[in-house]
């Protein structure tokens, strides 16, 4: 057996040589896989990497003529001699290894273009080689072109920190008391009766005048569980808020600072509403000291007429994470979410990798975001060519059901996913400036997700606004979304490794991030719907609370069938991680 | 690739002159030069994916390797066990749909 003690090189794991590959580097130094580069073919649909003399060749073994189809076939890299190897069966491979020791046991699968080490009978890893098959990859459009894929500076503010596990806490008589001393007890009557009724927290929200996009977005987010909990622990007080935005007003009241403002805060209204909320009164809420505050931090959208949903969802969180940079006087970078609780919570990183068809040349930035925003398929119905093959053959019997919903054409949101992630081609109108060519050159995008946030809110662009042709429409199309959606696949990690092959290299200063090895799992716990027309419609949230649907469509909320909720037209959906890791704090605690 | 003093020798030219190439062999590298061979190979890692079958494959490896120990298995254990297991499991609707576009070829590469 090959040693497969790992060891990090750069934060990296590396499979170290096993004797034999090893020995073959030393002999034949740095060169040593450089006649393997020539034969080096990318074949396109795949891109997949293959070993051949000439491009049309057709390996056989050198033995006993087998051809690939039915064995692997092995290339000998001192030698070039082909063989096969079918365990238990007969393996040439072996024999010629063997025989012609010592020197010969490293050879590479011609169809895989992968390292095999005869003498230990297993796959081996070389990161030179690995690298001359990435450079073929990449470059397999044009030209050939020289090495150098480049190195990206690392996302800002990623510091790994510990974890630590997590210690659950109940409070000691002392503290006991000081929590009944200082609050009172909600209705207990009204708990009582809630057992037969709706569930804690759920009341519905007085329309003050089309106001259905702010009243549905907020009651998402008054159900987002990281965010219900940062506010229910009192993590923001809105008394000692005022308070310190009180004693703030008079330090800078000589500067003539807009003192008003100073008190307008999104998070103490926040506070207000889900103390409200949650405190059993089930008469519908009005929000009406939100909607002022918001007013006053997106003046352009003060207004009675109907909003974008959306577009309040992004200025709301903007205005919590204003004031709180307006109160530490220093601005705190998103990324990491260390700035406000808003980013804390929807803020995660997207990678896009721009590469240059001509040479290879790969540009790496990073944003942070605090959503998703997702492109409907243009036309009804998966690709074509899945139609075209169903109709080649008479196959009556049942459909293969897992892949029905390609077939019949639904868009999912996985599908809308996948059309994210997917390598675009940025075209002539478009060309990227190459660092490496020093000219615009045509390239290829693609978007990954580097870090997962706490929640995700994906949005549907289903309002299209056309400036040239000076119109909007609506897309009313379905679109089916899971219940449950692993994020895995579209993590950079997992676009990367799709794009390479099972390739040991590192990927530009790509630390691990542990936080995605953990968990990418989600599970959806809100839906804000839009039925009706552009300029005429109505948006309405459907909540999911210990496994039950209910509706909320402003003042009123119903109990729902979990099928109502299927069917609805998403327009946010909002997705939170299913297990959630503590880090260990910065601060020092008081003993 | 370099010639090595090493190599081993051709095989003979007259020695495989007396073997007919079968119709197994005529089809696949006519497969092979027209590139449909590629293009059926993507089409059914596509399937393959979309089923599920590749996902089923590789959490019996990482149960394989989980059982063996990650130091004791090779790629050839790998291959041995799973390969019974892959071919069975491969949905009929898969195999159909993959002859059928074997079958349209052959009778346009005839013609």
């Amino acid at each position: 057996m090959s040693s497969k003690i790992n060891h990090p090189i750069n934060g990296q794991i590396f499979p170290q040589p096993c004797p034999h590959l090893a020995e073959f580097r030393s002999r034949n130094g740095a060169k040593a896989f450089r006649a393997l580069q020539d034969c080096l073919r990318v074949k396109p649909p795949s891109g997949r990497a293959a070993i051949r003399r000439d491009p049309d060749e057709v390996p056989r073994c050198a033995e006993c003529g087998d051809s690939a189809g039915r064995t692997r076939l092995y290339a000998c890299v001192r030698c070039a001699g082909v063989h096969c190897h079918a365990p238990p069966g007969p393996s040439h491979t072996a024999v010629h290894a063997d025989s012609m020791a010592p020197g010969h046991e490293i050879a590479v699968d011609v169809d895989r273009a992968e390292l095999f080490c005869c003498a230990c009978r297993d796959q081996v890893y070389d990161r030179d080689f690995d690298a001359a098959v990435v450079l073929a990859q990449t470059a397999a459009s044009t030209l050939h072109a020289p090495s150098s894929i480049a190195r990206s500076p690392h996302p800002e503010n990623l510091r790994k920190r510990r974890r630590v596990d997590y210690r659950p806490w109940m409070p000691d008589p002392r503290e006991r008391v000081l929590m009944g001393s200082c609050s009172s007890p909600l209705n207990a009557a009204v708990s009582v009766s809630r057992s037969n009724d709706l569930p804690w927290g759920l009341r519905g929200l007085n329309n003050l005048g089309n106001t259905c996009f702010m009243n549905s977005v907020l009651q998402a987010l008054l159900h987002t569980p990281p965010l219900r909990n940062y506010f229910l622990s009192d993590r923001h007080n809105r008394y000692f808020c005022q308070k310190k935005s009180g004693a703030s007003n008079d330090a800078t009241r000589r500067n003539g600072a807009n003192n008003a403002d100073a008190r307008i805060c999104l998070a103490c209204d926040m506070d207000a509403m889900f103390s409200a909320v949650f405190s059993g009164d089930r008469i519908p809420y009005s929000p009406a000291k939100f909607l002022y505050s918001w007013w006053q931090h997106a003046a352009n959208l003060a207004s009675y007429e109907q909003q974008d949903a959306h577009e309040f969802f992004i200025s709301m969180l903007d205005g919590i994470h204003e004031k709180v940079e307006k109160d530490r006087r220093k601005p705190q970078s998103q990324g990491n979410g260390d700035c406000c609780i808003a980013h804390r919570v929807f803020s995660g990183i997207l990678r896009s990798d721009v590469m240059c068809m001509a040479c290879g040349f790969t540009s790496t930035t990073y944003d942070p975001c605090v959503d998703i925003s997702l492109d409907l398929e243009p036309n009804q119905g998966g690709s074509a060519k899945v139609a075209s093959t169903k109709s080649n053959y008479s196959f009556n019997g049942e459909a293969d059901f897992m892949n029905s919903s390609q077939s019949s054409g639904i868009s999912t949101l996985m599908g809308c996913l996948d059309r994210f992630t997917r390598p675009e081609r940025l075209g002539s109108d478009q060309k990227f400036f190459c660092q490496q060519c020093q000219v615009r050159q045509e390239s290829l995008k693609q978007m990954s997700i580097r870090k997962l946030p706490l929640v995700s809110c994906f949005h549907i662009k289903r309002f299209e606004h056309s400036s040239v042709r000076k119109m909007s429409r609506k897309v009313d199309r379905y679109l089916q979304f899971p219940f449950s959606l692993d994020m895995a696949p579209y993590l950079s990690s997992s676009i990367l490794r799709s794009r390479f092959g099972n390739r040991i290299f590192p990927f530009d200063g790509d630390e691990p991030d542990t936080s995605n090895e953990l968990s990418s799992e989600f599970e959806l716990f809100a839906v804000v719907t839009h039925t009706g027309k552009l300029d005429a419609g109505h948006y309405v949230t459907y909540l999911r609370l210990s496994n039950n649907w209910y509706k909320c469509d402003d003042a009123w909320i119903t109990e729902v069938n979990e099928s109502t909720v299927r069917a609805a037209q998403g327009y946010m959906m909002f997705y939170v991680q299913k297990v959630l890791y503590y880090k260990a704090s910065e601060k020092q605690v008081a003993a | 690739m370099r010639k090595s003093v090493n190599r081993p020798p051709t095989p003979d030219a007259g020695e495989n002159q007396e073997k007919e190439p079968s119709v197994r062999e005529i089809v696949n590298i006519k497969l092979i030069e027209s590139g449909e061979k590629e293009r059926l190979m993507e089409l059914l890692r596509e399937r393959l994916i979309e089923c599920g079958w590749k996902d089923e494959m590789k959490a019996l490896c990482r149960a394989f390797v989980k059982k063996k120990g990650r130091n004791n298995v090779t790629v050839d254990d790998l291959i041995h066990v799973i390969t019974p297991k892959g071919r069975a499991s491969i949905p009929d609707s898969i195999k159909a749909e993959l002859l059928q576009r074997i079958r349209t070829f052959l009778v346009s590469a005839a013609l």
